[in-house]
């Protein structure tokens, strides 16, 4: 059938484990229920537990033997320029696919997996989608694994031999203090929340309402007392729950870069291992959260396209550096999207377009809770929502000020702020249309918004700044236009 | 940037939305006959405030079939120019695009059957970002089109 010079390599044995677990855990979540009920209806007898044991240790056999065979029926190796994967015990399929539409090598190191010290690696190609790995092989040895990677990325880099050896620069590295700093300061708390609300339910399940009775009356007679007790102690588990969150994902990130690729390892249980080539990346996100801002720390997200059409993602590049130490770090890691011009304003006229847009949540929850308690308690207390207005005018305000763009060298620097204060980057040639948007209103003042995209995960990833001066906006669509590009590449081109 | 793009869509575009418009009314026709008819039967509210709904719904139906597509008509133009693709649309929020040549990955022809009956086509061009469209174009100029676009594409690729 197959009868190159170059055979194909197996998996490390530890996949027979890891797959057999992996189906295991299949089966069992498919009869948990159906045996609980088995289990009770017929009440605990010997005798039905005997059953159900017995039929677990038939399903590990199975598991076993199909985790043995489908080892023995997978093999994998770098072919002839391309990567070659063959699976199936019964409906055997061989995947080949061309090196140039390899995306990345990923490695992920699942709890499993660390226990055996191998790897799973996914190979990436940009045809499909995000979430759904395009080849996986659920276990390989460290050598196997750089192997592999070498393989795969060796034929599409430059053969640099010195540099190659030197392997990759580490240009950042999160201590643990920043880690816990990032958790605190995530505003993942949302996330947590519900979470915990999720988890509340399961909880009751386990435990009456009367101890819950009885242990409310006993600690808090009163209903404001409770409040007072039981909010700050959810909220505080969030936060908790937020942090470790940011902990499992995040622990031991490190950037590094060698030659055109940057690589980027983290995570607590699961070790997770990703690479974005350079020419790949179409625009990098710094982010200021709101919590974060005081104190003058960032994050840095980066939007990598795939090949052809659609796929790529929108993936952490550092979750928190200070701000002042961004454009340091950009420069070592992506020098194209290291620039910091001085940003132009919005015109001050759209100012009031801002307050306006911030203030109608406000002034929608102002009018129902006025109309509902006039109406339905007739009294006037509803009123109390105009104290919505000033912080929400003031929100307003600050997007205003936080608005701006800039046009330098090539590359166009949009900022701009929803909760966190958003400045993305992106050079010219990645930016695939321009669009000036203007409603009846911004006509009136001469304003428009200006959009463009790049492409990411998703479809694209866009671009906007809202109510800049109509001309800014006409400007911006015709400085942008991919005719000097041409130019330029034709200039590159010059030896 | 031009003050405006130079080619329109075909005339026959505002007799598809039409049409298409009134079809997409009639679910929403059909809710509005029916509060009216639950307000006046079972609810029995005077009968000015129960055709309430259907006027309502009757007077957005008519704006959108016979208003809306000959503003939205008059204000739709294009152009594909040697660098770029030049869209400009839309009846209250006005919107222009531009979409360079260089960024189109492919170009398609559409025809939903209400366009076959008329004899129009839409071309669709997508970049890495999404995908623009021309609607309601004269199947054989919407070709050409597909076909001009396709031809550029390839030499700017050649740049």
């Amino acid at each position: 059938m197959n009868s190159e010079a170059e055979p194909l390599l197996r998996l490390h044995p530890a996949a027979m484990v890891i797959g057999a677990l992996g189906t295991i855990r299949r089966s069992i979540s498919a009869t948990v229920i159906p045996g609980l009920v088995f289990l009770f209806s017929q009440g605990l007898s010997p005798w039905t537990i005997a059953l159900v044991l017995a039929g677990l240790a038939v399903l590990a056999a199975l598991a076993a033997v199909w985790g043995f065979l489908s080892w023995r029926a997978t093999s994998y190796g770098v072919v002839g320029g391309s990567f070659r994967l063959r699976q199936g015990v019964f409906q055997k399929s061989e995947r080949t696919i061309p090196l140039e539409h390899v995306q990345s090598v990923d490695t992920v190191q699942g709890i499993v997996q660390r226990a055996f010290g191998v790897y799973e690696v996914r190979v990436e190609t940009a045809g499909g989608g995000t979430s759904e790995p395009d080849a996986s092989l659920p276990a390989l040895g460290r050598g196997a694994t750089e192997d592999l990677r070498r393989g795969i990325e060796g034929a599409r880099r430059e053969p640099v031999g010195a540099e190659r050896e030197s392997g990759p620069e580490v240009l950042r590295r999160l201590s643990t203090r920043d880690l816990l700093v990032a958790g605190a300061t995530s505003g993942q708390i949302g996330v947590a929340l519900s979470l915990l609300a999720v988890g509340s339910q399961v909880f009751d399940e386990f435990f009456s309402e009367a101890f819950f009775r009885n242990l409310v009356d006993s600690l808090a007679p009163n209903a404001l007392v409770l409040a007072l007790i039981l909010i700050p102690a959810v909220a505080l588990v969030a936060w908790l729950l937020a942090i470790a969150g940011t902990v499992l994902a995040h622990f031991g990130f490190t950037l590094s870069r060698e030659g055109d690729f940057l690589y980027i390892k983290r995570g607590l249980l699961e070790r997770r291992e990703a690479t974005i080539p350079l020419r790949r990346i179409q625009a990098v996100r710094i982010s200021e959260g709101f919590l974060r801002q005081p104190f003058g720390l960032a994050s840095l997200r980066v939007e990598s396209a795939g090949y052809g059409e659609d796929a790529g993602v929108s993936a952490v590049m550092f979750p928190l550096l200070p701000f002042d130490e961004v454009q340091a770090l950009l420069r070592e890691a992506a020098p194209e999207f290291a620039v910091s011009p001085a940003l132009r304003e919005l015109p001050r006229r759209a100012l009031r377009r801002y307050v306006f847009r911030a203030l109608i949540p406000a002034l929608v929850l102002a009018a129902a809770g006025a109309l509902v308690s006039f109406l339905v308690f007739e009294a006037s207390f509803g009123l109390l929502a105009i104290g919505l207005l000033p912080p929400f005018a003031l929100y307003g305000w600050l997007r205003f000020r936080d608005a701006g763009w800039a046009l330098a060298d090539d590359r166009l620097v949009v900022r701009s702020r929803s909760l966190a204060r958003v400045t993305v980057v992106a050079p010219r040639r990645r930016l695939q249309s321009r669009s000036v948007l203007q409603s009846p209103f911004q006509r009136r003042l001469r304003l428009a918004t200006f959009g463009t995209e790049v492409a990411s995960g998703g479809g694209g990833s866009a671009l906007e700044v809202t109510d800049l001066g109509f001309d800014d906006a006409r400007y911006l669509a015709v400085a942008l236009s991919a005719r000097a590009d041409g130019r330029r590449e034709r200039e590159g081109a010059l030896p | 940037m031009k003050d405006e793009p130079s080619e329109r869509l075909d005339p026959r575009a505002k007799v598809v939305w039409r049409v298409s418009g009134a079809l997409n009314m009639l679910p929403l026709l059909a809710g509005a006959g029916f509060a009216s008819y639950v307000l006046l039967r079972w609810v029995e509210v005077s009968v000015f405030i129960g055709v309430l709904p259907l006027l309502g719904v009757l007077a957005m139906a008519v704006f959108s079939v016979i208003v809306v597509p000959g503003l939205r008509w008059r204000r739709w133009r294009y152009e594909i120019r040697p660098d770029e693709v030049d869209l400009q649309r839309g009846v209250w929020w006005v919107s222009r695009t531009l979409v360079p040549l260089a960024r189109i990955q492919h170009v398609d022809t559409r025809q939903g059957p209400l366009q076959r009956r008329y004899g129009l086509s839409t071309v669709v061009f997508h970049t890495a970002a999404g995908a623009n469209q021309i609607p309601e174009l004269a199947t054989p100029i919407a070709a050409e089109a597909r076909d001009r676009i396709a031809a550029l594409t390839r030499e700017q690729d050649e740049l």
